[in-house]
């Protein structure tokens, strides 16, 4: 019952709505204020696709300016990336372009699968569809627009990235190195623990 | 299991020295090492997979916590993340609760759940240590009693 692990990052520019989007999708859950991400956070979810049970791990990043500079560790083992930005403000979507930057420097994965998300579409919106989704072609990229607040379209872009990467011809290949070993790295110091008993 | 996995990810070899060069570097220089420099070692140091490190880190962060206001959330959040990752979970705690009194945050309570559980299955965990123990002084005194009335 080995789990098949798959890690993606979740990046954007900062109250674009990158841990709302997650949070609605892992705990379906919804909060108006606005958290700000400290570093990084993870959560995790298993998902079905075809039969076969992915874990799902996702990488929430700070959008803040100071952990710019700390995070490429976590780009590593990455097998997708999801773009966020906010359809109500066109700057965050214009700032995407230096976070793929990022993401092609950083990533050790030449295949990464990319998601470019529109969120807030319950507001009012600055940005056109078709500017997002040109953006996204532009970078072949898959492209979604959603609402966190609302739960529109949320569960497909988890769902449409996952797709995309299983049925990848990378993946079975590459998945031995890439994506499988999440849990390697968990001795810290475990002699220290050791049982009672 | 969410909050354990996020606690067990160890900072790459290469990112701990990278910074820590930077900041030895700041150091030998300048006579003295900038904010961001501090923080982005004290970051990697407290995810490294050794305990003297994150000690280190620790010590960096109260540092930084009273002599830089303006990044105070990320030191106090990295403070509890160090002190839960050393099992230090009555200074893990304090961390978070100072963080939470301040601003309401999601993830900080995780953390502080996480470590509010640690902390109890390590009590309940001592606890059977004790109640083993009296259960063996138990047998031997009995024993003893035993042996002295033959």
């Amino acid at each position: 019952m080995a789990d098949r692990a798959i890690k993606l990052l979740v990046i954007g520019e900062s109250g674009v709505g990158k841990s709302s989007l997650i949070r609605r999708f892992v705990e379906n859950k919804f909060d108006d204020n606005h958290d700000v991400t400290i570093g990084m956070d993870f959560k995790s979810k298993v998902m079905n696709v075809d039969g076969i049970d992915y874990k799902v791990a996702l990488w929430d990043t700070a959008g803040a300016e100071r952990f710019r500079s700390l995070t490429p560790s976590f780009y590593r083992k990455a097998l997708g990336a999801i773009l966020v930005y906010d359809i109500t403000n066109r700057d965050s979507l214009v700032k995407l372009e230096a976070w793929l930057a990022e993401l092609d420097s950083y990533s050790d994965n030449p295949n990464i699968a990319i998601i470019v998300v529109g969120n807030k579409i319950d507001q009012e919106r600055l940005v056109d569809r078709e500017e997002g989704r040109k953006f996204a072609r532009k970078h072949r990229a898959l492209f979604i627009e959603t609402s966190a607040k609302c739960d529109q379209f949320v569960s497909d872009v988890f769902k449409d990235i996952v797709e995309k990467i299983v049925s990848s011809e990378y993946f079975n290949n590459g998945n031995g190195s890439a994506g499988l070993d999440i849990a390697s790295d968990r001795n810290l110091e475990e002699s220290a623990s050791t049982c009672y008993c | 299991m969410t909050m354990d996995e996020l606690l067990n990810e160890v900072v790459p070899q290469e990112d701990l020295e990278r910074f820590e060069k930077k900041y030895h570097h700041e150091l030998e220089l300048d006579g003295e090492v900038t904010t961001e420099t501090k923080f982005e070692y004290a970051f990697c140091l407290v995810r490294s997979r050794y305990t003297n490190d994150i000690r280190k880190g620790i010590m960096i962060l109260e540092e930084l916590a009273r002599t830089h206001p303006d990044g105070r959330r990320d030191y106090i959040y990295y403070l509890a993340f160090g002190n839960a990752r050393i099992k230090e979970y009555t200074s893990g705690l304090k961390y978070c609760r100072a963080f939470l009194d301040i601003e309401s945050n999601d993830q900080v309570r995780s953390l502080e759940q996480y470590i509010q559980k640690q902390s109890d299955l390590e009590v309940a965990k001592g606890m059977a240590v004790a109640g083993g123990a009296a259960l063996v002084l138990g047998g031997i005194l009995g024993l003893g009693i035993a042996m002295a009335r033959k």
